[in-house]
């Protein structure tokens, strides 16, 4: 019946102005139905078998972009009720909780999907590493993905501190205090994102504008250009066999009798040129089939994980004392367990380090082989690498997140920690 | 203009021009970026002052080290003198806590000793120490905004 409904609308004179293919019945159509759609048109008409395939990507780049949906949504919607401001922030977390009807369900989604969000998107760079898919022409594209890796740590920071409670307090204060180790500028850039010496109004003021609207829009913005890049690179990354054979061709070289559309001026080849049609199936209904599938998944796990677990509140921030042990998120207690040994070396130098040979990596590893296949035998010696880096960062979180008891001496997550004593 | 070009193609007018449009440009753009930062960076600061009052001396018992909240400092009373060291961890801004005799900082795990120096963990420098003077009306005034040594006592 709904089918119905929509195919008598659908080609309406009304549906017609709206959508101008109804919906496809013909091969023909669903190429139109793709191209002439705005939403659409950022994908193919076609696509290949192998960046359909679930094993391959895992899914991993949709899911960001769905999480950080998610959270645009359950964002904007908190905006309604929330107040940067010190003196009312926490009593409007708690209206959250206890007033606003289904304030508590949102809130909670807001949280999780950020969890979430920080998560699919550290996985997604190490399925782009594992599969060699950041070689040449998609190296750009890699250094935009590390982009909105630190832009998404960034959101989850600034985010952090707005319900005003004493985690966002005590996360804040050892967070900035970090950035003034950095030499030179680090006390500078400290003040500036405080607004002023201590965790106070301006810097919740501050934090708020940096993640409502700076952060962002820069992560949209780069989310778009990102995906635009996956398209002009020639799609998603395919072994070698697959991969086209026709040369592209150089700019200044175009055929003067032949009427070239933009897309085709593409660098390198775009997925529909001189390819074997067999290897191609029409993104309509077979992609866009899987990604509303993956987007209901997507909003299920967010939605159970926000109706059964209640996102963390702690008593209002107080900035005379600090809880025992004050622990920033998850994802950053592999920093701040380095931070214990060393603030200049484990904050500071160690994170730049990282993120430096991140940038650079698909400028120094410029062996084409290997790409498209997971763990490729051509890439031994990158994979061991990147391997023991990240059994190193996922160490070290375990520790700060299981392993570290009040004043960050060591405990074992199975045996209650000693009484401490304060003497004051 | 008249004549030819140099080899180079540019000609003294052009070469002008584009000097002066990039000195323009990058002039234009620098200021910018200053102005934005000046504008950020805040010329009032709302916090409480450095200075404050912390009562009489007879406050305070003899052998007490009494932790002022509000301003996260230690006042250490021994005898007739009088000395004040900062709550303030120096390794990432946490409050410390009395440990024994010294002090114990719950984030990181730094302790210090009853002089304020590190004895182990993270931190990079000792525990301040601040001026403390007798003011008019015979009250201890702390200063937060100088640091002295750890055996600049006030006695009264």
């Amino acid at each position: 019946m709904p089918k119905r409904i929509w195919l008598w609308f659908a080609h309406t004179r009304v549906g017609r102005s709206v959508f101008r293919v109804g919906l496809p019945q013909s091969n023909l159509e669903r190429s139109q139905a793709m191209v002439s759609s705005f939403l659409l048109h950022v994908q193919p008409a076609k696509v290949s078998r192998h960046a359909l395939r679930a094993s391959y990507t895992l899914g991993l780049g949709l899911i960001s972009l769905y999480l950080f949906l998610i959270l645009t949504v359950t964002g904007v919607l908190l905006m309604f009720y929330y107040v940067p401001s010190t003196e009312q922030a926490y009593g409007r977390m708690k209206d959250l909780q206890y007033v606003v009807s289904a304030g508590l369900v949102v809130r909670n989604m807001h949280r999780w999907a950020a969890h979430l969000m920080v998560l699919s998107v550290a996985l997604h760079m190490c399925r782009v590493f594992y599969t060699g898919a950041y070689k040449r022409p998609r190296e750009f594209n890699w250094v935009l993905g590390v982009g909105l890796f630190l832009t998404t740590l960034g959101l989850s920071f600034t985010g952090y501190l707005l319900p005003w409670d004493q985690l966002a307090f005590w996360a804040i204060t050892v967070g900035t205090s970090i950035a003034g180790y950095a030499p030179l500028i680090g006390p500078k850039v400290q003040f500036l994102l405080l607004g002023g010496n201590v965790v106070g109004q301006e810097a919740l003021t501050r934090f708020y504008a940096l993640h409502v609207i700076v952060l962002p829009a820069i992560a949209g913005l780069m989310i778009a250009v990102h995906l635009w890049r996956v398209r002009k690179d020639g799609g998603l990354s395919r072994p070698d066999g697959t991969e086209d054979t026709v040369q592209s061709i150089a700019l200044g070289q175009l055929p003067t009798n032949k009427s070239y559309g933009l897309m085709e001026l593409a660098r390198g080849t775009t997925p529909q040129v001189g390819k074997d049609p067999d290897d191609e199936v029409f993104s309509w209904p077979h992609l866009i089939f899987r990604e509303l599938l993956l987007f209901l998944l997507v909003v299920a796990v967010v939605l159970f994980l926000a109706v059964f677990w209640n996102a963390p509140l702690e008593e209002v921030a107080n900035a005379v004392h600090p809880p025992n042990p004050a622990k920033a998120p998850w994802y950053f207690l592999g920093l701040q367990e380095l931070v214990s040994y060393s603030a200049f070396w484990g904050g500071v130098v160690v994170p730049s380090l990282l993120v430096t040979a991140l940038l650079l990596l698909p400028y120094m590893d410029r062996r084409v082989q290997g790409v498209g296949r997971w763990f490729a035998r051509e890439r031994t010696i990158a994979n061991v690498i990147f391997s023991v880096c990240l059994v190193v960062a996922v160490a070290l979180t375990i520790i700060g997140t299981a392993f570290r008891g009040p004043n960050w001496s060591w405990v074992v997550p199975w045996r209650p920690p000693p009484a401490i004593t304060e003497g004051r | 203009m008249n004549g030819t070009l140099p080899d180079n193609g540019v000609s003294r007018r052009g070469f002008f021009q584009l000097t002066l449009g990039w000195l323009a440009a990058s002039f234009a753009a620098v200021a910018t970026a200053v102005a934005t930062v000046r504008f950020l960076e805040p010329n009032v600061v709302f916090e409480p002052g450095q200075r404050f009052k912390a009562g009489k001396p007879d406050d305070y018992p003899d052998g007490s080290i009494t932790f002022l909240e509000a301003e996260r400092v230690f006042l250490v009373r021994r005898g007739n003198s009088f000395r004040c060291v900062s709550a303030v961890c120096t390794h990432l801004g946490c409050t410390v806590n009395r440990a024994g005799r010294g002090y114990h900082c719950p984030c990181h795990g730094s302790a210090f000793n009853e002089e304020g120096s590190v004895e182990s963990g993270p931190a990079p420098r000792g525990l301040a120490w601040f001026l403390v003077t007798l003011s008019k009306d015979n009250r201890l005034l702390i200063d937060k905004a100088q640091s002295v040594n750890s055996d600049k006592y006030l006695i009264v």
